[in-house]
C-alpha cells in the first residue's frame, strides 16, 4: 500500500515538476497553409491563388514569336502576344476578373471561388480546392463564315476548373487541374466539350525564386498538342516576375489548351513573361 | 487504507490546480516598424499566456500566421520570406518575472524564427484578484534572429521592430 501511495506522489511531484507552462496552453496549431504558389498562374494556367481580399491585381503577360524562326526575326523576339488582365479580390473567398488577349482578339471573364484551403490542426485538410470559370469572346470576325444564323452567342465559349492543389512541403506545390471546355460554335465534325487534365508543380529554389512546370493532357481526340510550360518566378515585393518557354503562344484556357500547334521538339518554343503588380484598393 | 490513498491523492491534486495561475489565450501582441518608405504593423490577438504567481515564471506562446497586417501582400511576404512561418510556425518567449509592481522586469528566453535569445524586458505587471494584468513594449533587432532582409527593400523595413504587449490573464 505504501508502495501505491509512493507512487502515486511520486506521480504528482512529477507533473508538477515540469515547470514548462507550455504544457497547460495545449498544443493549439491548426492553422491554414499560405503561399501554395506566388502568383494566380503557374504558366498560362490557374493557381488556387486568389487576390487577397480589396487587391487589385494588374498582370500582364507576353509572349514572343518561336526560338527557331530564325536570326531575321530576332529568334522570335519581333514578334509578340499579349495579355492584360485584372483581378480584384472580393473577400476572402471570391475574386473576378477581366482581360483581352491579342491572340484571335479576345476577351475573357473570369471568377474563382475557393472552397477548400489546405490547413494543419483541427480543421485539416490535406488540400486546397478551388473552382474557376471563364467565358470566353472572341472579337475576331469570322472570314469563312458558313453558317447563316451567326450570332454573338456562338463567339462565346467557356472554360470550367476544378484545381486540386497541395503544397507538400515549404518548397514544393503541385496541382491538378482536371478542366471542361465548351465551344458555342464549332466546324464540322468538332465536339462542343472537350476535356482536359492539367498538372502543375512549383519548386521554391530561395525564398524568393522558384521554378515552374505546367502540362495539359487534352483527354479528346485532336490533332492539337498538349501544351508544355516551364518557368521561372521572381518575387520582388509588390511584384511578380515570371520568364517561361512554352509551346504555345496563347494565354487564355480555350487557346493554350485545345489550339497550341507548337512542338518542343522541333524548337516551336516561344519564350515569355507575366508580370503582375498588386494593388491595395481597400483600406 | 484504499479510501485514504485516493483521498491524499485528490487532496494532493487539488492542491496543485489552485497553486496560482493565471492564463489567456486572447492576449494582444502588436509590432511596429518605421522605415523611409513604408510603417509596417500588425497585430496577432490570438497570443497564449500563461503566469506562475509562486514560482513567477511567465510565459506566452503564439503562432506566427496569426498576426494580421493591413495589407495583405505584407502579411504574405511576412509569413513567405521574412519569418518563414512554415517553417517555425510559432514563437515564444518564457522567462522569471522580478519585482512585482509598475516596473517590473522579466528575464527570459525569446525564440523567433528559431533563434533564441536571452532577453530582459521592463513593462507593468498587476495582480488583481482574478487576473494578472501585462502590459509592455520593446524593442528587438532582427539580425538577432536572423531575419534577412535583400537590399532592395532595405528602406521599406526597418532592422528595429518595437513590440506592444497587452495581456489579461484570468486565474485558473
Amino acid at each position: 500500500m505504501k508502495r501505491i501511495l509512493l507512487i502515486l506522489l511520486f506521480c504528482q511531484a512529477t507533473v508538477f515538476a515540469q515547470d514548462d507552462l507550455l504544457q497547460l496552453l495545449g498544443d493549439d496549431s491548426s492553422y491554414k497553409i499560405s503561399s501554395t504558389f506566388k502568383g494566380v498562374k503557374i504558366v498560362n494556367g490557374q493557381t488556387v491563388e486568389l487576390v487577397s481580399k480589396g487587391d487589385l491585381l494588374f498582370l500582364i503577360q507576353h509572349r514572343f514569336g518561336t526560338l527557331n524562326s530564325g536570326g531575321y526575326n530576332l529568334y522570335g523576339l519581333d514578334n509578340s502576344q499579349v495579355r492584360f488582365g485584372l483581378d480584384y479580390g472580393v473577400n476572402d473567398c471570391a475574386s473576378v476578373g477581366l482581360g483581352r488577349s491579342s491572340f484571335l482578339k479576345t476577351i475573357d471573364a473570369n471568377t474563382k471561388i475557393k472552397l477548400v484551403r489546405q490547413s494543419k490542426g483541427e480543421k485539416s485538410s490535406p488540400f486546397s480546392l478551388v473552382w474557376y470559370s471563364s467565358v470566353f469572346f472572341k472579337q475576331s470576325i469570322w472570314s469563312d463564315m458558313q453558317k447563316e444564323s451567326y450570332v454573338i452567342l456562338d463567339q462565346l465559349s467557356y472554360a470550367h476548373q476544378l484545381l486540386v492543389a497541395r503544397k507538400m512541403n515549404s518548397n514544393l506545390s503541385v496541382q491538378l487541374s482536371p478542366t471542361v471546355l465548351h465551344k458555342n460554335l464549332v466546324t464540322k465534325g468538332e465536339t462542343h466539350d472537350l476535356l482536359s487534365v492539367g498538372l502543375g508543380a512549383r519548386h521554391k529554389l530561395t525564398s524568393r525564386i522558384s521554378v515552374n512546370a505546367e502540362y495539359f493532357l487534352q483527354l479528346n481526340e485532336g490533332e492539337s498538342i498538349n501544351p508544355l510550360s516551364v518557368g521561372v518566378d521572381i518575387e520582388t515585393g509588390g511584384h511578380v516576375f515570371q520568364l517561361h518557354l512554352s509551346n504555345s503562344a496563347a494565354m487564355f484556357e480555350r487557346a493554350f489548351i485545345h489550339e497550341t500547334n507548337g512542338n518542343w521538339f522541333e524548337g516551336d518554343i516561344y519564350f515569355g513573361f507575366n508580370i503582375s503588380r498588386v494593388f491595395t484598393l481597400k483600406k | 487504507m484504499v479510501r485514504l490513498i485516493i483521498s491524499i491523492f485528490f487532496i494532493v491534486l487539488s492542491c496543485g490546480v489552485s497553486a496560482q495561475q493565471y492564463l489567456t489565450k486572447e492576449s494582444e501582441i502588436s509590432f511596429f516598424s518605421k522605415a523611409p518608405i513604408e510603417d509596417i504593423s500588425a497585430v496577432n490577438n490570438k497570443v497564449s499566456a500563461v503566469y506562475d504567481a509562486e514560482t513567477k515564471q511567465l510565459v506566452f506562446q503564439l503562432n506566427i500566421a496569426d498576426f494580421i497586417f493591413p495589407k495583405p501582400l505584407m502579411q504574405e511576404h511576412f509569413n513567405e520570406n521574412y519569418l518563414e512561418s512554415d517553417k517555425f510556425p510559432k514563437s515564444s518567449f518564457s522567462g522569471i518575472v522580478g519585482d512585482i509592481n509598475e516596473n517590473s522586469t522579466v528575464k527570459g528566453t525569446l525564440k523567433i524564427h528559431g533563434v533564441a535569445n536571452e532577453v530582459e524586458v521592463t513593462g507593468s505587471l498587476e495582480k488583481m484578484n482574478d487576473s494578472v494584468i501585462i502590459n509592455a513594449t520593446f524593442v528587438i533587432v532582427l539580425t538577432d534572429y536572423k531575419i534577412k532582409i535583400p537590399r532592395v527593400v532595405m528602406y521599406n523595413i526597418a532592422e528595429e521592430i518595437e513590440v506592444t504587449v497587452k495581456a489579461e490573464l484570468k486565474k485558473i
